[in-house]
């Protein structure tokens, strides 16, 4: 019933040319060229809310790179190998100067018949304090995304995430070396009598007893549903235990209110701020410094919060036939640059939850779009809002499926349609976006030849890009950029419905033939009908029977050695570049977003090929 | 709550209870001390040994402490999986890691260092135990498919 009443609501404009060219007139957009690329996107579906995660995770991750030692990967290459001087370097300096300053401490004569594990446990809660400090530190998304241009040189900021688990990580040793430390204490403590308490008083009546098994907790529950595998499945459980963060640091600020390092028989307290003694109790006071990236993190939420409460407003809701939802936003406030990404909230749909997706209109389009399809459960109610949950998604898809047939001609696969809210009673739900956030694309300008790789989900990021190339292109603002060579390396045929008609588009636009190139690798295994269908369909077509692009998929895995070596030859013999003196230095930039095992392979075949006169860069997950 | 796989994230607790665990039980061999020794009053001022069960089970011979390392490395063994259990089929069964952890929450209880292992293997439990409410089943270990992802 739900579905019936929902199609009612919807206005066909099918798929004829005329009433194609209507919608673009009545979309009020700048040129007909530009219309004519933006038709391009009718069946550019990219983003569902599980596949943008997988993405944003995969570039950032290049931890679990195969095929090399863990000695290789984190003492040969040098930049691993200074971060990991540095950042177990002060580690240990850490716990050295917090074991020293127990030990040597006169005042604290008392407590050091305890022993080592005092000194333990004093020097492994220096190193928790700072810890805990850097841990908010690579979620301070905006002053990063702030900071980051110009830092690049000095540390990879999009590695944010990566950081943010180093320090994790090195905060549950250091607990559990802080921990068992303190169960030796108090035991001996009880046993010793040097205070009249029992171990179990200290652990579940003092306050730092109390915060610290707190902690402990907390960290159980947000380490176990952080793993990659769980935040895939269900993002929300992720999502929502990550908040007892807040609670986490507040024990983590207050953990030494009980003033459990004295040189008093009883604690100091005091009735006013901070409740203890500074004389008496002798703790690091390290709350003092590190309270301030958590007082940052909380007034970076509140501005987030306040940002994405200005004037946004959904102005059109497109549907394509491969099911994806396009969702056009106004939001006069929002900047920002191709590759970027964002988070959108519905509160009619969930009042709390914020999804990350890549933003796939251009800078220059007069409104931010996104696409959406209904894979979890918060794009299915998502559809389900519009009036165009998943059923009739389908129904729609095989009309337009069925309209394309006839029309192959064209090279189509059917046109989207356009949500028409105006004439029902329910109007466009309210939604509310949060961002930008991801580095800037605009490097690529910056080269002679940019080499876009994208895999998998990897690639969802160019579509803003190449967009962005597209309008500068139009423009004559191309920079140092002379040609640009773009491929998508995916597992299965499907996948090819997102981008196919904007690569399409993007390829028929070309007045020069050689300044994108476009070339498609598909990986997966092919079964023995799929053969025959694409041999059958190929021979002879001037589409390919796949993408219906011009470029004809290849099969199997691109081997970027004999790639960029022949794409090396091609530029030092003059042919690639027309023009091109081989006395100047040829800048070929390669932007990569995907799995890490493929960034190692590129990596290696861009620094292979470097010669005097082409120089290869290479940035993985730069945007 | 999303597609959360219940007996996935439920493995990921056990391991994370049992590694508390086997840890906790070491150093119980040598800080010897009955958690609930501050009921009936074994426990005192300058402290001592007492006849009770599980003084002499905990503090004078760490049987305790033996058994839940013992327990916990088995967990562990069978959660990751060691490749000599992965062929069993026992090692696919959801309810004989909620007996084993409800085993370790009662073992992990007795003994000073083992009350968070405790907690959280009970929690384990609970994730095991909705896991099996919800009639989820573990897969066959994969013979030798690719993995997901590479390109």
């Amino acid at each position: 019933m739900r579905s019936s009443k929902s199609k009612s609501r919807l206005s066909w404009s099918q798929t004829t040319f005329t009433k194609k060219l209507l919608f673009f007139l009545s979309s009020s957009l700048p040129s007909s060229s530009l219309r004519s690329f933006l038709s391009s996107l009718s069946f550019f579906n990219l983003s569902g809310r599980t596949r943008t995660l997988s993405f944003v995770s995969d570039c950032h991750l290049l931890l679990f790179t195969m095929g090399e030692s863990w000695f290789q990967r984190e003492f040969l290459a040098p930049r691993r190998l200074a971060f990991n001087v540095i950042f177990y370097g002060i580690h240990f300096g850490l716990f050295a100067y917090g074991w020293y300053s127990q030990q040597s401490n006169p005042k604290l004569a008392g407590l050091n018949t305890l022993g080592f594990s005092v000194w333990i446990s004093r020097g492994a809660g220096l190193v928790l304090a700072f810890d805990g400090a850097m841990i908010l530190v690579p979620m301070l998304r905006n002053i990063i995304r702030v900071v980051r241009p110009k830092l690049t040189w000095l540390f990879p900021a999009d590695e944010n995430i990566w950081f943010h688990r180093q320090v994790a990580y090195s905060m549950a040793f250091w607990a559990m070396v802080h921990t068992t430390a303190h169960y030796v204490n108090f035991i001996n403590v009880e046993r010793t009598q040097i205070r009249k308490q029992s171990a179990l008083q200290i652990h579940y009546t003092q306050p730092g007893g109390i915060t610290g098994h707190f902690m402990l907790l907390i960290m159980f529950a947000m380490y176990t549903t952080a793993h990659h595998k769980i935040r895939k499945q269900c993002f929300e459980a992720f999502w929502y235990t990550h908040h007892l963060a807040f609670f986490f640091m507040i024990g983590l600020y207050t953990h030494a209110t009980g003033c459990f390092v004295r040189d008093t028989v009883d604690p100091d307290l005091r009735p006013f701020f901070p409740f203890y003694s500074t004389e008496h109790c002798l703790g690091y006071l390290s709350w003092r410094f590190t309270i301030w990236p958590g007082i940052i993190y909380f007034g970076e939420r509140v501005y987030r919060e306040y940002r994405a409460r200005r004037a946004t407003r959904l102005s059109k809701v497109l549907v394509h036939p491969s099911g994806a939802m396009e969702l056009r936003i106004v939001k006069p406030s929002f900047k920002y640059t191709a590759g970027q990404w964002l988070f959108i909230q519905v509160p009619e749909i969930s009042r709390w939850q914020w999804h990350p997706f890549t933003i796939t209109s251009a800078p220059e389009d007069p409104y931010v779009s996104v696409h959406i399809r209904q894979v979890g459960d918060f794009t299915r109610g998502l559809g389900e809002r519009l009036g165009v949950g998943p059923s009739v998604v389908a129904a729609m898809t095989q009309a337009a499926m069925k309209g394309s047939e006839k029309d192959q001609k064209t090279g189509g696969r059917g046109d989207f349609v356009e949500l028409d809210f105006g004439s029902t009673a329910t109007p466009l739900p309210a939604v509310r976006i949060d961002g930008p956030y991801g580095a800037p694309a605009e490097d690529v300008f910056n080269v002679e030849v940019a080499v876009l790789i994208g895999a998998g989900i990897g690639v969802t990021p160019f579509a803003s890009i190449l967009k962005h190339i597209w309008y500068r292109q139009k423009r004559g603002n191309l920079g140092t950029l002379r040609r640009v060579e773009f491929f998508w390396v995916c597992r299965d045929a499907p996948s090819f419905g997102w981008f196919q008609s904007l690569l399409q588009e993007v390829e028929a636009a070309q007045a020069d033939p050689n300044f994108l190139r476009i070339n498609i690798y598909l990986t997966q295994k092919i079964g023995e009908d799929m053969l025959w269908n694409i041999a059958v369909n190929d021979a002879g077509a001037e589409y390919d029977p796949l993408t219906l692009l011009r470029s004809r998929t290849m099969f199997g895995r691109p081997d970027w050695m004999t790639i960029y070596g022949q794409m090396r030859q091609a530029v030092e013999s003059g042919q690639y570049i027309p023009g091109s003196k081989s006395q100047l230095k040829t800048k070929v930039g390669t932007y990569f977003c995907g799995p890490g095992v493929l960034a190692k392979a590129i990596k290696e075949a861009t620094v292979q090929n470097s010669s005097s006169t082409v120089e290869f860069s290479f940035a993985k997950e730069h945007f | 709550m999303g597609n959360l796989v219940w007996h996935e994230y439920s493995r990921l607790t056990a391991i994370t209870a049992s590694i508390y665990g086997v840890w906790a039980a070491f150093f119980g061999l040598f800080y010897r001390k009955f958690f609930w020794d501050f009921v009936g009053g074994t426990l005192r001022d300058p402290g001592g040994f007492h006849a009770a069960i599980f003084i002499s089970i905990i503090v004078k011979v760490p049987v305790v402490q033996i058994l839940t390392m013992l327990l916990g490395m088995f967990i562990i063994a069978l959660e990751f999986p060691l490749p000599q259990l992965k062929s069993l089929a026992i090692h696919r069964s959801i309810v004989l890691r909620i007996v084993l952890l409800l085993f370790q929450t009662f073992l992990t209880i007795l003994f000073y260092q083992g009350t968070n292992a405790a907690i959280w293997s009970f929690m384990a439990a609970i994730c095991y135990t909705r896991a099996q409410l919800l009639g989820e089943t573990m897969a066959e270990a994969k013979g030798n498919r690719g993995k997901a992802g590479d390109a």
